[in-house]
């Protein structure tokens, strides 16, 4: 018995030690990416001392604040991720629920269709929109809104997959107890379904951002020139052209944005769950919060 | 309240009629997969019927959805709303019906109070046992005081002791709000301690509609009297009118007199027994209906003996004996005579190959 406890906990002590390692070994890179992002001199490789602001705002030249190319192309970032967020985001959560709640056999055409920007190889549809802009959807330039497009649809399948999943796990019986309750259509979705989708509208709205923003072959395809890169595509220009900390300081900002939104993800979530738990204290104040729900 | 309702095409609930008295506790009882819970989604709504129609208080509700049908439900798995707790999820119905807050909090706390279940507002759902849980889906329906209450096996997740309990509290609750309750469940005891009328379905028609006392006493049907209880089914031959009463029964080489059951039946048929009507009495004694037999097994069950004999017939039946404190008089493999009192020997129509077990 005891002997059993012993080799169980050397097992998980092994696991620990390999899973700490690995987790180790991939963050590594970018710990050092952030590290030279703070280096005082001009050297990607060697360590000249610690500079906070230098390559952020700090250069008057090349810091990414300074650098138009670079800060251009942070701005594209964001516009994008941001844009691409409140597209698919809802679009996705609509056609989840069209999607599981429609019976007919165009439904499983549509489900078919909705998977396959997820198993197209990136480079085809990148290809494909670039085409169609070109040459079918001229009034279409390639620029923000064509990139923008290209991202939603792409992320589009992510958000139905993720959304659907936790549609099919809820199950009818919510919407059912709502309408047998006298709540119409639209008021079940409101104040039952929606709510009980939040995890999964948040889990898509994270799952965009991180898409989006790592996108270089879509973008590319569809960027108007030097106006419309974005972070990754001035990060890989870059790499073979000159380089300073600022391209590394670019990536680490990355890196913050992500972490931020995630963060306020979780804050939100918090929020908006800690709302309802306080809820029932007087109805008024109830149905205040259930109102806070609303989307 | 007039429910009348008849079906075609889908044959999952095949030609039902029934007719349910305002305040009246009503089971639709029958095995898994017979109909009862579609039946219960037509009467809510949920489902469209493919012919006839849902009657409630004479007005036609096929068409109107379930939002607008004042019948409530008490779903199986309950599906109280997790992100809402106990306040928010019995004051639902009430907000969606636009009652000033006022009102909705006075009577979400009484119906609260109904199920005792006050000061609990505050909890999630699945910060409740299974028995509250099953409380709040009750109060939520009933704070809408609905004209009907419709309950899917509500007590089905529970376990048996808790079961007996809230068995006793919804009967109970029942008499003081009035309402009339759909209660459909697969327990055969349930139904016969709580209703005032029960519904026997199988393969989505109805077998039987009567009193628990009806239902099991006088089944109209060898599925009912199978249904309910242990039954003692044996093949026999009908034959005339007895001279004494009764009619006449062929049950191998032995002549029975039966005064229960279809008068009509002539040649195949089926006669059944409850196992606490089969009189055990020692070889040789006397009188009509009598077959011998020997004991096969003998379980006890504290309250009574389980006997399981063995006719010279071929035929195997279960009888129960009172404990009457005195010592078994019939041990394993001994000869006894079984007695089947004319009185509780019913004779039923044969269903043939097609036995009836939905």
């Amino acid at each position: 018995m005891r002997r059993e406890a012993t080799r169980r906990s050397r097992g998980s002590r092994w696991l620990a030690l390999l899973t700490w390692g690995y987790v180790l070994l991939s963050l590594w890179p970018v710990v050092v990416a952030i590290q030279f992002s703070f280096n005082a001199g001009r050297s990607m490789t060697s360590w000249q001392g610690f500079s906070l602001t230098r390559w952020y705002f700090g250069d008057p030249v090349y810091s990414v604040w300074h650098d138009p190319t670079l800060q251009s192309a942070l701005m594209q970032s964001l516009k994008l991720a941001a844009l691409d967020m409140s597209i698919a985001t809802p679009l996705g959560v609509l056609l989840a629920l069209g999607l599981t709640r429609w019976r007919s056999p165009l439904a499983s055409a549509s489900n078919f269709l909705m998977l396959l920007p997820m198993v197209t190889p990136e480079i085809v549809t990148g290809v494909a929109f670039s085409l169609v802009i070109l040459h079918l959807f001229v009034f279409l330039h390639p620029g923000t809104l064509a990139q923008a497009l290209g991202h939603v649809t792409f992320s589009l399948s992510y958000v139905v997959v993720i959304v659907r999943g936790r549609l099919v796990s809820i199950g009818r019986q919510y919407e059912e107890a709502a309408a047998d309750l006298g709540a119409t259509p639209w008021q079940s979705l409101r104040y039952v379904l929606l709510p009980l989708l939040l995890p999964a509208i948040f889990a898509s709205l994270m799952i965009v951002f991180a898409i989006s923003i790592d996108d270089f072959v879509i973008s590319q395809w569809l960027s108007c020139g030097a106006g419309c890169d974005t972070v990754p595509i001035r990060i890989y220009g870059a790499a073979r052209a000159r380089q300073t900390p600022a391209v590394n300081a670019l990536a680490a900002l990355m890196v913050y944005s992500t972490l931020i939104a995630l963060g306020v993800a979780y804050l939100l979530f918090r929020f908006l769950t800690r709302g309802e738990r306080a809820s029932g204290t007087s109805p008024g104040a109830a149905v205040t919060t259930v109102g806070g729900l609303e989307w | 309240m007039d429910l009348v309702k008849a079906f075609g095409a889908q044959k999952v609930v095949d030609g039902l009629n029934l007719r349910i008295s305002p305040g009246e506790f009503f089971s639709i009882l029958g095995s898994s997969g017979c109909g009862k819970t579609t039946t219960l989604r037509l009467i809510a709504g949920f489902e469209q019927p493919s012919s006839g129609h849902v009657l409630l208080d004479g007005v036609d509700m096929t068409n109107t959805p379930p939002n607008r049908r004042n019948v409530n439900t008490v779903f199986q798995h309950y599906a109280l709303f997790p992100h809402l707790d106990v306040f928010d999820n019995v004051a639902f119905g009430p907000r969606r019906a636009r009652v000033d807050p006022g009102e909705v909090k006075r009577r979400v706390g009484e119906a609260l109070e109904l199920v005792q279940l006050a000061g609990y507002e505050k909890r999630k759902p699945a910060q409740l046992s299974g028995g509250q849980q099953q409380r709040v889906a009750l109060a939520r329906s009933l704070v809408l005081k609905p004209a009907v209450l419709l309950l899917d096996e509500p007590l089905g997740a529970l376990d048996a002791k808790l079961r007996k309990q809230l068995q006793a509290e919804l009967k109970a609750l029942q008499r003081q709000v009035g309402i009339t309750f759909i209660y459909v469940t697969h327990d055969q005891e349930e139904a016969l301690t709580m209703s005032d009328r029960i519904a026997v379905m199988s393969r989505g028609r109805v077998e039987q509609v009567a009193a628990p006392r009806e239902v099991y006493e006088e089944p109209a049907s060898v599925f009912v009297a199978d249904f309910l209880g242990v039954s003692n089914l044996m093949s026999a031959m009908a034959g005339g009118m007895s001279g004494v009463g009764g009619r006449m029964i062929r049950l191998g080489n032995f002549e029975l007199r039966a005064e229960c059951g279809d008068g009509s039946i002539q040649g195949r048929a089926k006669i059944t027994i409850r196992p606490e009507r089969v009189r055990i009495e020692p070889r040789g004694s006397g009188g009509e209906n009598r077959i011998p037999g020997t004991i096969e097994r003998c379980d006890y069950l504290g309250s009574a003996m389980q006997l399981v004999v063995r006719l010279v017939t071929g035929d195997l039946i279960h009888v129960q004996l009172q404990n009457t404190g005195e010592p078994l008089e019939f041990p394993r493999g001994a000869a006894v005579h079984a007695h089947l009192p004319a009185g509780a020997l019913r004779v039923l129509a044969d269903p043939g190959e097609d036995d009836g077990k939905g």
